[in-house]
C-alpha cells in the first residue's frame, strides 16, 4: 500500500522528477567519493551528505563513511576479534535473552541458519564491547542499535564502531542507572513547548510523561521502525550530528502528529498508546530537516535553561542538564549554515532573553543525582564529539 | 483530578443528575516480573485473543487493553506491560505505578531465578504503596514446558499462600496445553485476568477510588477489607 502511494507520488513528477532524482543521486555519490578521496578526508562534507536528503544512499557507502563520521580508522582495527568467555560473563544471560527475541530486526526471508549466525555475532560484539569497557552497562535496546551496525558493516567493523559509539553518543544510556537517560528525555517537552504550546499543554494535562519516547531515544529508533531502510537513514543523520539529535527527532515526530495528539483522549494511557506507536509512513526527509532546524533554533544550551526553570517546580533537572549547556559543541556544517541564515532571528532572541549563560548547580544533591564526575555523560559525549569532528 | 475523571466515573448521589452518562470504567492492572518470563505474551494473549508469534524485549512500558463484560457492565481492562530489566525500574517505571488497581506477578516455571526474584517484586510494589489491600495474583508462565520445570506447583502454592495471592499456572504460548495437542484448560490467560476483573468489580467504586495525586487533593475512602487472606478462588479450571 505504501509502495503504491510512493509510486503515485513520483509519477506526479512526470519522469522528469525521477530523472532529476537519479542525477542528484549520482551527483551525491560522486561528491561523497570525492570527499573520501582527498587527504585528509573531508569529514565536513561527509557529515553534510549524511544529513542531506537521502543520507548516505547505500550500505556500501555507509561502510566507508560511518567510520569517518565516528573517527575510527579502519586500518587500525585488529584483523582477529577477541574471543569471549560467555560462561563467566555477567551480562550474557540478559544479552542472549534479548538477542534471541530480536528476530524482527533481521531481513524477512533471511534463511534461519544465516540469521542464527548473525545472532551469534551480535552477542559477541555486545559482550566484547562490555568486557573491554567495564564502565559501560548493558541496557535492553542496546542490541537494537548493535544489530543495525552488524547488518550494515559486518562483525569486525561493527565491533569497532559500536565501541566508539558506546563511549560517546550512547555513553549516558550505559551508566549504572538510567538517571542521565531520564535527563535527556527531559529535553523532549521543552522542545515541543517552544514549537507548539498547545500540544505541550495538552500532553502535560494528560500527564503522558516521556517514557513513550524512551525506546526511540536509546535505540535510535531501531526498536520501533520496521523498515530497515528508514533505520539506516536515521543512523546516517544521527552519526553526523550532536548526541542529543535523537531527542529533537522525537520531538519532531510528536509535532508532526499534532492533530492526532490533540484529538486523542486527554488521558495518560491513551496518549502513551498513541504516541509510542510510530506510523510507518512518516515523511522522513522532511522530519530530518525539521529536526536539524529545531536544533539550531533551540540549541540544547537554551533548552537547558528551560529545564532549569522547570526544575524549580518539579525538581527533575540535575547537574547533567547544566553540564550539557556548558559543553554545547560546534554544530556540523549544515546546521551552522542554517544557523547563519537564521542569524537575525537568533539576535532577536538574544536581545530578548539576554545572552545565554550557563547556570551552575550549587546544591550538593544535584551533583549526587548526576551520578558521576564531570568528564563523563553527556559532557563526555560532547567532548568526544568534538574530537570526532576534528 | 483530571485523571480521576478519565479513569473512573461513578454516579454519586449528590451529583449524578448533573453528570454526563457514566463512561466505561477502567481497571488498571500492572504486570511485573523478571525479564523473559513472558509478560508481553500474557498481556498480548489476553488483549488480542491470540498468541503472538514473536515478542521482543519491552523497553520502558507497553500498554494493551480490552473491553470485557462483567454482569452486564462493560469494563475496560488496561494492562501495563513493563520492562523486566532492573535498570529500567527505578526511574522509568515509577510513573506507571500510579493509580494501579491490581498487580500481576509473573515468573517462569522453567527459570528458578525468576521465582526467587518475586520477593523483590513484591517489595517494589510495597514501595509504591501497593500492599496486600490491592488485589495481586501470581502467575507461573510457560507451563507448556513442564518437562523443564524448575519451580514445582507445591512450592509456588506455598509462596502464594504466604503472600495471600491466588496462584495460576499457565502457558501464554501453547494454545493446546498438553503435549499430546489436546486443547485443555492449560491456557488460563483469559481466566486469570477475568478473575482479577471480577475481584475489582466486586470491590465497588469506593475501593477503586484512586490515591490523591497531590497531598491534600482529595481524601480517598477505602472500604475495609473484609478478607485479608486469600481472595477469590485459586481454581482455574475453565
Amino acid at each position: 500500500m505504501k509502495k503504491s502511494r510512493s509510486v503515485g507520488a513520483s509519477s506526479q513528477l512526470n519522469g522528469f522528477g525521477k530523472q532529476d532524482a537519479e542525477s542528484r543521486r549520482k551527483k551525491k555519490t560522486a561528491e561523497i567519493a570525492q570527499a573520501l578521496n582527498v587527504t585528509p578526508v573531508d569529514v565536513a562534507t561527509l557529515r553534510r551528505m549524511a544529513i542531506s536528503e537521502g543520507g548516505l544512499l547505500t550500505d556500501e557507502i555507509r561502510r566507508q563513511v560511518w567510520p569517518r563520521l565516528l573517527n575510527v580508522s579502519v586500518d587500525q582495527i585488529p584483523e582477529e576479534l577477541e574471543m569471549i568467555d560467555r560462561d563467566n560473563n555477567k551480562d550474557f544471560n540478559q544479552v542472549l535473552l534479548d538477542v534471541q527475541r530480536s528476530l524482527r530486526r533481521f531481513p524477512p526471508g533471511m534463511p534461519d541458519e544465516q540469521r542464527a549466525g548473525l545472532q551469534e555475532e551480535l552477542i559477541n560484539i555486545i559482550l566484547r564491547v562490555l568486557v573491554k569497557n567495564p564502565q559501560l552497562h548493558y541496557y535492553q535496546g542496546y542490541h537494537d542499535i548493535v544489530v543495525t551496525f552488524l547488518l550494515v558493516l559486518g562483525e569486525r567493523l561493527a565491533t569497532a564502531l559500536v565501541e566508539k559509539l558506546s563511549t560517546h553518543h550512547l555513553r549516558d544510556f550505559m551508566d549504572p542507572t538510567m538517571d542521565n537517560t531520564t535527563h535527556i528525555l527531559n529535553y523532549l517537552m521543552p522542545i515541543i513547548e517552544r514549537v507548539n504550546p498547545e500540544v505541550y499543554d495538552f500532553m502535560q494535562q494528560a500527564e503522558v510523561g516521556t517514557i513513550f519516547a524512551l525506546s526511540w531515544l536509546i535505540t535510535w529508533f531501531g526498536h520501533v521502525l520496521s523498515d530497515f531502510r528508514h533505520v539506516v537513514r536515521l543512523y546516517d543523520f544521527f552519526l553526523a550530528c550532536h548526541p542529543l539529535m535523537p531527542i529533537y527527532f522525537a520531538a519532531v515526530i510528536v509535532l508532526h502528529r499534532e492533530e492526532e495528539v490533540l484529538e486523542c483522549e486527554c488521558d495518560m494511557a491513551m496518549m502513551h498508546h498513541l504516541l509510542s506507536r510510530i506510523p510507518e509512513d512518516l515523511p522522513y526527509e522532511t522530519l530530518i530537516s525539521r529536526a536539524g532546524d529545531l536544533f539550531v533554533q533551540f540549541p540544547p544550551s537554551e533548552l537547558a535553561r528551560g529545564v532549569h526553570q522547570r526544575s524549580q517546580e518539579t525538581a527533575v533537572s540535575t547537574f547533567k542538564d547544566f553540564e550539557l549547556a556548558s559543553t554545547q559543541q560546534r554544530p556540523d556544517v549544515v546546521l551552522r549554515r542554517r544557523r547563519k541564515e537564521q542569524q537575525l532571528q537568533q539576535r532577536t532572541l538574544e536581545a530578548k532573553h539576554g545572552k545565554v549563560t550557563v547556570a551552575r548547580p550549587t546544591g550538593a544533591t544535584l551533583h549526587e543525582a548526576g551520578g558521576h564526575g564531570s568528564d563523563c555523560g553527556v559532557g563526555c559525549c560532547s567532548v568526544g564529539h568534538g574530537e570526532l569532528g576534528s | 483530578m483530571a485523571d480521576i475523571e478519565s479513569s473512573f466515573e461513578f454516579s454519586s448521589s449528590l451529583t449524578s443528575s448533573s453528570l454526563p452518562p457514566p463512561r466505561t470504567r477502567i481497571f488498571k492492572i500492572i504486570v511485573i516480573g523478571d525479564s523473559g518470563v513472558g509478560k508481553t505474551c500474557l498481556t498480548y494473549r489476553f488483549c488480542a485473543d491470540k498468541f503472538p508469534d514473536k515478542t521482543e524485549a519491552t523497553i520502558g512500558v507497553d500498554f494493551r487493553e480490552k473491553v470485557v463484560e462483567i454482569d452486564g457492565e462493560q469494563i475496560k481492562v488496561q494492562l501495563w506491560d513493563t520492562a523486566g530489566q532492573e535498570r529500567f525500574r527505578k526511574s522509568m517505571v515509577q510513573h506507571y505505578y500510579r493509580n494501579v488497581h491490581a498487580v500481576v506477578f509473573v515468573y517462569d516455571v522453567t527459570n528458578a531465578a525468576s521465582f526467587r526474584s518475586l520477593p523483590a517484586w513484591i517489595e517494589e510494589c510495597r514501595q509504591h504503596a501497593l500492599g496486600q489491600e490491592v488485589p495481586r495474583i501470581l502467575v507461573g508462565n510457560k507451563c507448556d514446558l513442564r518437562h523443564a520445570a524448575q519451580v514445582s506447583t507445591d512450592v509456588a502454592q506455598q509462596f502464594a499462600d504466604a503472600h495471600s495471592m491466588p496462584l495460576f499456572e499457565t502457558s501464554a504460548k501453547n494454545p493446546y496445553g498438553n503435549e499430546d495437542g489436546s486443547r485443555n484448560n492449560s491456557d488460563h490467560v483469559e481466566a486469570i485476568f477475568m478473575t482479577v476483573a471480577h475481584k475489582l468489580k466486586s470491590q465497588k467504586p469506593l475501593m477503586l477510588s484512586q490515591p490523591p495525586s497531590r497531598p491534600g487533593d482529595i481524601v480517598t475512602l477505602r472500604q475495609e477489607e473484609e478478607d485479608r487472606g486469600l481472595w477469590g478462588c485459586s481454581c482455574w479450571r475453565s
